[in-house]
């Protein structure tokens, strides 16, 4: 029943570093079953490095699923980027779910972008200006929607796919000031509200890659950065010591 | 109504902090970087740039908008292009 997740996130591919990736991806099947991608995919947020991206994920003998980061929205081209990877075969969360076969286990992906705002007691409130209020409400928005989302999946295991951090164990080494922009405690309290075995993120490119919620859900921050190796894998269904 | 106002303004608006905030948001917001993760500390007229980036052409486009926004400052460049390793071990939660 186990399942080997493979994630990577703020890849940021453009036409400078195009085709250096995908070697790095021979032989991925036989390490992992699903490889998730946390966003920052192109770094101008161009249709032009959306395709750089399709390219170097299609094809793949995994299930590839994905969802956009911050730089992905940069030229308003987000709804275009998302068609050209879905055109590729690569699967899309926009804070929704999906399942994933794995053998006899079934995997569920829930997930989106997300959003920030802050951590619990030093963060931004819906009060205000309506600038100020929209903000918040974004955030909200989508922690309700993996929520509910997270709710309605019938799985053998559960992972949430996330642009931004739901804590801030990931953040260290990113300066204090900016952790506001990094992540929102929403998105945890979301998810712990139904529970979860994992939580992947990126975006903290400075932080760290280990974490966990209040609720007892690891997180990682898959940052290529924090990484610096082409991806992680996460092996769900362990308390079996023959299955991983 | 003081005849120093306008210099006291333009040697404010020169203060190491307003120049570092100036490069900062320079590295963000510029098409050739965009780049949000890039620390910029200013010692006397020494810049350093600091931070990860994917490729060597980014390394140099980096250090080209800091000098562009902090015209008399000598610009070290110490950022370093992320190195993608195998993919390594597996952990098992
Ligand atoms: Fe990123
Ligand atoms: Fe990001």
């Amino acid at each position: 029943m186990k399942v080997r997740v493979a994630a990577v996130g703020d890849v940021h591919l453009g036409e400078d570093i195009r085709g250096r990736y995908r070697p790095r991806l021979e032989g991925i099947e036989q390490r992992a079953d699903v490889l998730l991608l946390a966003g920052d995919l192109t770094r101008h947020g161009t249709p032009e490095e959306g395709r750089i991206v399709a390219e170097e994920f299609r094809d793949l003998r995994v299930p590839v699923v994905a969802v956009l980061g911050n730089h992905d929205y940069q030229s308003d081209a987000e709804d275009e980027i998302i068609a050209l990877l879905r055109d590729a075969g690569i699967h899309v969360l926009e804070d929704d779910s999906m399942v994933i076969p794995c053998g006899e286990a079934r995997l569920g992906v829930v997930g989106g972008k997300g959003f920030c705002g802050g951590f619990a007691g030093k963060c931004a409130s819906e009060f205000g200006e309506p600038e100020m209020k929209a903000f918040v409400r974004h955030t909200r928005e989508i922690a309700d929607l993996w929520h509910k989302a997270l709710k309605g999946l019938d799985v053998d295991h559960r992972v949430v796919l996330s642009h931004y951090s739901p804590v801030k164990d990931t953040l260290a080494g990113e300066p204090p000031e900016i952790y506001p922009f990094l992540g929102s405690y929403l998105l945890a309290e979301a998810v712990d509200a139904e529970g979860a075995d994992l939580f992947v993120h990126g975006h903290a490119h400075a932080g760290v890659e280990k974490g966990v919620t209040p609720g007892g859900v690891r997180v990682r921050n898959v940052a290529l950065p924090v990484l610096r190796r082409a991806y992680a894998v996460y092996c769900l269904g362990g308390e079996d010591p023959e299955s991983c | 109504m003081s005849h120093e106002a306008p210099h006291s303004v333009a040697s404010h608006h020169d203060a190491p902090h307003y120049v570092a905030a100036r490069v900062q948001r320079a590295l963000a917001e510029d098409e050739r970087t965009y780049e949000l993760g890039i620390r910029v500390d200013i010692r006397g007229d020494q810049l350093f740039l600091r931070g990860q980036v994917e490729g060597a052409e980014r390394r140099a486009h980096v250090a080209a908008v800091a000098v562009e926004n902090a015209p008399g400052l000598t610009v070290h460049n110490e950022v370093t292009v992320v190195e993608v390793r195998e993919p390594g071990e597996e952990e098992t939660l």
